[in-house]
């Protein structure tokens, strides 16, 4: 178990720890080092009496100063792990590597086995939320989801009682924004697959056909064991594209309600760029952030070693 | 994986009825068309429609058209200003980071010395960097030496975060031309810059045109980086300036929709110009991984 403490210099050490609470934990420091005044407790300085009384006035003013410190770091510790926005940025995650991956997989098979023509169309599609700025794609869909957006009259047509809550209820403002992370993304994924598909060679794929080995053995033994380290490398960007979603977020809802959409990015900026800045939590958010990413790195590497790579 | 499970079923189908099948792919891919297609369709037509209007209805076609958004949030949205920096900081930062880029990949690739190894690492490390992770450090120091609110103090973090992945980029294409090449012109008389300017630099065409479009559509399109290290108007770019529709003016739908439209339109017209290079380069650019 970890815990990261600021030292004198604002520098965070991870102090290995165990709370049986809070599970894993880490914790922050106090914001920067506060200079208690001590000129108030000297009353004298001249004649020797003075000098000996100012001198035992430094060393309690000294030790004063320790334990206000040592108290302050006691006092502000905050779980990045059991934190929303780590939550909710787990959750962009799943989807991610869960969704957006295979859903881009099939897609890009679908097109390389040229089950459906007009490939460069549908190609083109798939793509183009990639290429607007995302700031647009979160304002548009705050308007769209919002109450009095497009989405209520959709949903209106169906049942004419329907009220839309999405973007106002804490539980519900996760899924929208998991659609529209969902929408944006696939595109990118299915192009990278089809790129990677388009490398292997027909000739072989033919071959595999005329020994007799129906779509579903071609797919299995062929087309998934060629692209295991794509499979991998998209893994990897997934994740680390999520771990560092923003703008997306920070346009369409801002974090709410309720903190419910924060993910660490945003929470890092909240404290860094709003209101009284925190650096310190700021710089220890990023730290776990790089931290987090590279762990899931070596999860998805271990997890290809264990089963992937049968070339 | 949950997509191989799917795949194998829809396949197995095949064999009895392959049309039926194809059928309902091609119904897969035109929902996926239209579910691409139908929010911009939504925003562009609600565009079109008064703020009353559109409260009234939010799905319909607009009737009568009206184009007095257009320019209305033109000018609330100071959108002259915002094109222009924004072109600005996009064919700078690209021009830059091709000139530095290539120039470093030669030198990595051609001039060989005991720091090669070292220097081309430190750069390449770059690529795993987050910006997130050095937010903090880069808005204090551009506050320390004075460039905070500047075009400057824009422009170098934006031509520093291009740089790594073009010096990857470009040494590997650089180590492909042949030594033979440099050595014949060098026996001619060429210098390092006559070397780069006359035989490199046209020979890299190729990566180049995909460097572009990976910084072309990253500056465009940037949003963080700027937030924090620009808040006067003057010098904002695209995304900043829109972002000030759904605060403040969020009620003004007609508005709203009116300036989404006009920052959507260059990015896809841009992507309807060069949708196969930017595709290219995209796959490309994540082989880096």
């Amino acid at each position: 178990m970890v815990w990261i403490m600021p030292s004198r210099w604002g520098i965070y050490v991870p102090i290995p720890t165990y709370t049986q609470r809070n599970g894993l934990l880490l914790a922050i420091g106090e914001k920067k080092e506060e200079n208690v005044d001590c000129r108030h407790l000297t009353t004298g300085s001249s004649g020797l009496a003075g000098q000996a009384r100012s001198q035992l006035n430094r060393m309690l003013a000294g030790r004063l100063r320790r334990a206000r410190k040592i108290s302050k770091l006691k006092n502000r510790f905050i779980s990045l792990l059991y934190n929303r926005s780590t939550v909710f940025n787990f959750l962009i995650i799943l989807v991610s590597v869960f969704g957006q991956i295979p859903i881009g997989f099939a897609l890009a098979y679908i097109l390389f086995r040229r089950i459906v023509r007009y490939e460069g169309f549908f190609q083109t599609m798939t793509y183009l939320p990639n290429t607007i700025s995302t700031i647009v794609i979160g304002v548009m869909f705050q308007s769209f989801f919002s109450p009095y957006g497009a989405f209520t009259q959709l949903g209106k047509m169906i049942d004419p009682a329907f009220e839309n809550t999405l973007m106002l209820n804490p539980n519900m403002a996760m899924i929208p924004v998991l659609l529209v992370i969902l929408w944006m993304y696939t595109g990118y994924y299915m192009i990278i697959f089809l790129a990677n598909m388009q490398k292997i060679d027909q000739s072989v794929i033919e071959a595999c056909r005329i020994d007799g080995a129906n779509e579903f053995q071609t797919l299995r033994y062929l087309i998934l064991p060629a692209l295991s380290g794509v499979i991998v490398t998209t893994a990897i960007l997934a994740i680390s594209g999520s771990l560092k979603s923003f703008d997306l977020i920070f346009a369409m809802t801002a974090g709410n309600p309720a903190r419910r959409t924060s993910v660490l990015s945003l929470y890092m900026f909240d404290n860094a760029f709003r209101g009284a800045p925190d650096y310190p939590l700021a710089n220890a958010i990023s730290t776990f952030m790089v931290v987090l990413s590279f762990l899931l790195i070596i999860v998805v590497r271990a997890v290809e070693k264990r089963f992937g790579g049968r070339e | 994986m949950a997509g191989e499970n799917n795949m194998g079923r829809e396949i197995r189908h095949k064999g009895g009825a392959a049309l039926v099948y194809r059928f309902i792919m091609y119904i897969v891919f035109g929902i996926i068309t239209f579910l691409t297609i139908y929010p911009l369709l939504w925003l562009v037509l609600s565009s079109l429609k008064t703020t009353q209007a559109f409260q009234m209805d939010r799905l319909g076609l607009p009737n009568p058209i009206f184009l007095k958004n257009y320019p209305l949030a033109w000018k609330i949205g100071h959108f002259d200003i915002l094109f222009s920096n924004s072109v600005f900081y996009t064919v700078t930062t690209t021009i830059a980071v091709l000139v530095f880029s290539f120039a470093a990949s030669f030198a990595f690739a051609k001039i060989p010395s005991r720091f090669t190894g070292f220097l081309h690492g430190s750069f390449i490390i770059g690529i795993l960097l987050t910006l997130q992770s050095i937010m903090v450090p880069l808005f204090l120091m551009t506050n320390a030496v004075g460039l905070y609110n500047t075009r400057l103090g824009i422009l170098i973090p934006y031509i520093g975060i291009g740089l790594p992945m073009g010096i990857y980029l470009g040494t590997e294409y650089i180590k492909s031309i042949p030594d033979a090449l440099i050595e014949s012109a060098r026996i001619e008389g060429a210098g390092y810059l006559r070397i780069f300017f006359s035989i490199i630099a046209p020979m890299t065409k190729p990566v180049a045109m995909t460097l572009a479009i990976i910084s072309f559509t990253g500056i465009w399109n940037e949003f963080m980086l700027i937030n924090i290290l620009a808040s006067k108007e003057a010098i904002k770019s695209l995304p900043v300036g829109i972002l000030k529709f759904s605060g403040a003016l969020a009620t003004d739908y007609g508005k709203q929709f009116a300036a989404l439209s006009i920052g959507m339109a260059p990015m896809l017209a841009f992507y309807a110009l060069f949708h196969k290079q930017i595709t290219q380069g995209v796959s490309a650019g994540a082989v880096k991984g």
